[in-house]
């Protein structure tokens, strides 16, 4: 297995990580936000001797250095010539440093990236790879490895598909709590990506995005079930597609991290489902939903899942039966408690 | 954990309180709304407050059971020591999204800013649920 785990971008950072190197292959964590910017919010924003010292140790300690610069929307910028010329450079120092791999979403980045210099080009989940069409694309525009949208993740037609089109790697996002189908993902994306790319940068006192987003999963929480997360027992199932994962979360603390990889490293966590998902952070201190709770079931119902939730009602029950809330929180009489005692009936 | 220490009063209070008031209005609302941080706050104007971040409530929560959510803000006021002159809701921009309840106790400066205001909601972003004025 070649675990792909996240640094929130600092050398202390990374040391803590690589006290468990043996069960990483590499790490990633985003460049500076001068140049082309992430298309998720970051901790911190290493410059060139950052980056370079911090490679420069991952190789030391055996582990593969990957810079992230998957920003959804450039504002037109990277097609103009003085974008042009700051984006080349800044690519060409990364790889003088000795980056392995660096992830973009942008076609046009995949390609001139992958033409101009020696070094891996990885199409970001955020280039929303879920056909082998975009597969095949993105594999002739130079590509040597794809993350593929999280949303076929539970998809497994869609995977071997995808499979049997390209041959190039393939990796999946396993701990992205995100929900299924997203309607914010392509406004939210693009927001991070002005907000946390080069300048002029978004002031912006509320993320809609995410409140609207937890908003829904407070109301309903079926969404938290039908996110297209992989648990770490059924990476198993994943086996014949690709034996590449990548683990969600530059903006936690190491400590969360080494959680995560842990869990998917031995295939196995018992704990709160939540603990280990990466985007809806703010409810791991409301719902607990008991990981093992849900062995089984992805072979059982899900890869042979239609997705017409309102014919079926499985996923429904499950919630009811699996999901409790934390009451009373951070006090003496805190104590877990059914979800739908809390929840008005509907 | 915080509610292990014993050792200091305020924070036991500001922990129980915040689990309290999240419980109060799970159970109005009929939905398990997250208190996800309660502060109190000292501003350089001279305001001061309590402000909780709430995950999942809403603006029509707030005008549907405004009867029922008044004596909740008011006696987490009086929990926490807090005298407010006002009480408002703070909203995403645009959106129904209640993103904090606010208590303040307003200074000499701040105070003519929502005084000026008429109705319910002085800004766009603000829902006014209790305002003291000044005799």
């Amino acid at each position: 297995m070649k675990l792909f785990v996240p640094s929130p971008g600092h050398i202390d950072s990374l040391m803590e990580l690589l006290t468990q190197k043996e069960k990483i292959y590499s790490i990633f964590m985003a460049g500076s936000p001068d140049y082309i910017g992430t298309g998720r919010s970051n901790l911190a924003s290493p410059q060139l001797e950052d980056i370079k010292e911090q490679t420069e140790f991952a190789h030391k300690n055996g582990v593969k250095m990957e810079l992230v610069l998957n920003s959804s929307c450039m504002g037109g910028r990277q097609l103009m010539p003085e974008g042009y010329r700051t984006n080349h450079w800044y690519v060409e120092k990364l790889v003088d440093i000795g980056i392995d791999s660096i992830v973009v979403a942008d076609p046009y980045l995949v390609e001139t990236i992958s033409r101009d210099f020696d070094v891996d080009v990885v199409v970001s989940v955020l280039a929303f790879v879920d056909s082998p069409q975009k597969a095949e694309f993105f594999e002739d525009l130079g590509a040597k490895s794809i993350v593929i949208d999280s949303n076929v993740n539970r998809h497994f037609d869609v995977l071997h598909a995808i499979k049997d089109s390209v041959d190039c790697e393939l990796k999946l996002l396993v701990n992205e709590g995100c929900l299924y189908r997203c309607p914010f993902r392509y406004a939210h994306f693009n927001f991070f990506s002005h907000a946390f790319g080069p300048e002029p940068r978004p002031n912006v006192l509320d993320d809609y995005y995410y409140l609207k987003c937890l908003e829904l999963r407070i109301e309903n929480p079926e969404l938290i079930i039908k996110s297209p997360w992989i648990r770490p027992e059924d990476i198993k199932l994943y086996r014949d597609i690709t034996d590449v994962y990548k683990i969600g979360g530059r903006t936690h603390f190491v400590d969360w991290i080494l959680n995560c990889v842990n869990a998917y490293y031995n295939e196995s966590y018992d704990g709160n489902l939540m603990d280990i998902l990466d985007c809806p952070k703010d409810l791991k201190d409301l719902y607990n939903i008991p990981n093992k709770s849900l062995d089984g079931i992805l072979e059982k119902q899900w890869t042979n899942c239609k997705k017409v939730c309102n014919k079926c009602g499985y996923c429904r029950t499950l919630t009811k039966k699996v999901t409790q809330v934390y009451s009373n929180g951070g006090t003496q009489r805190q104590m877990c408690v059914p979800w739908d005692t809390i929840a008005v009936k509907t | 954990m915080g509610y292990n220490s014993g050792e200091n009063m305020i924070l036991e209070e500001i922990l129980k309180n915040r689990a309290g008031f999240e419980e109060k209005l799970r159970k109005l609302i009929g939905r398990p709304v997250l208190l996800i941080e309660l502060d109190m706050f000292a501003l350089p104007c001279g305001c001061s407050g309590i402000t909780a971040n709430m995950r999942g409530l809403e603006f029509d929560d707030l005008e549907v059971f405004e009867p029922q959510i008044l004596p909740l803000v008011k006696e987490m006021a009086e929990n926490l020591g807090v005298k407010p002159t006002v009480t408002f809701a703070r909203l995403v921009p645009g959106s129904s999204i209640v993103a904090s309840l606010n208590w303040r106790t307003l200074c000499p400066r701040c105070y003519p800013e929502f005084a000026r205001g008429a109705g319910k909601m002085p800004r766009p972003d603000l829902y006014m649920l209790v305002f003291e004025r000044r005799k």
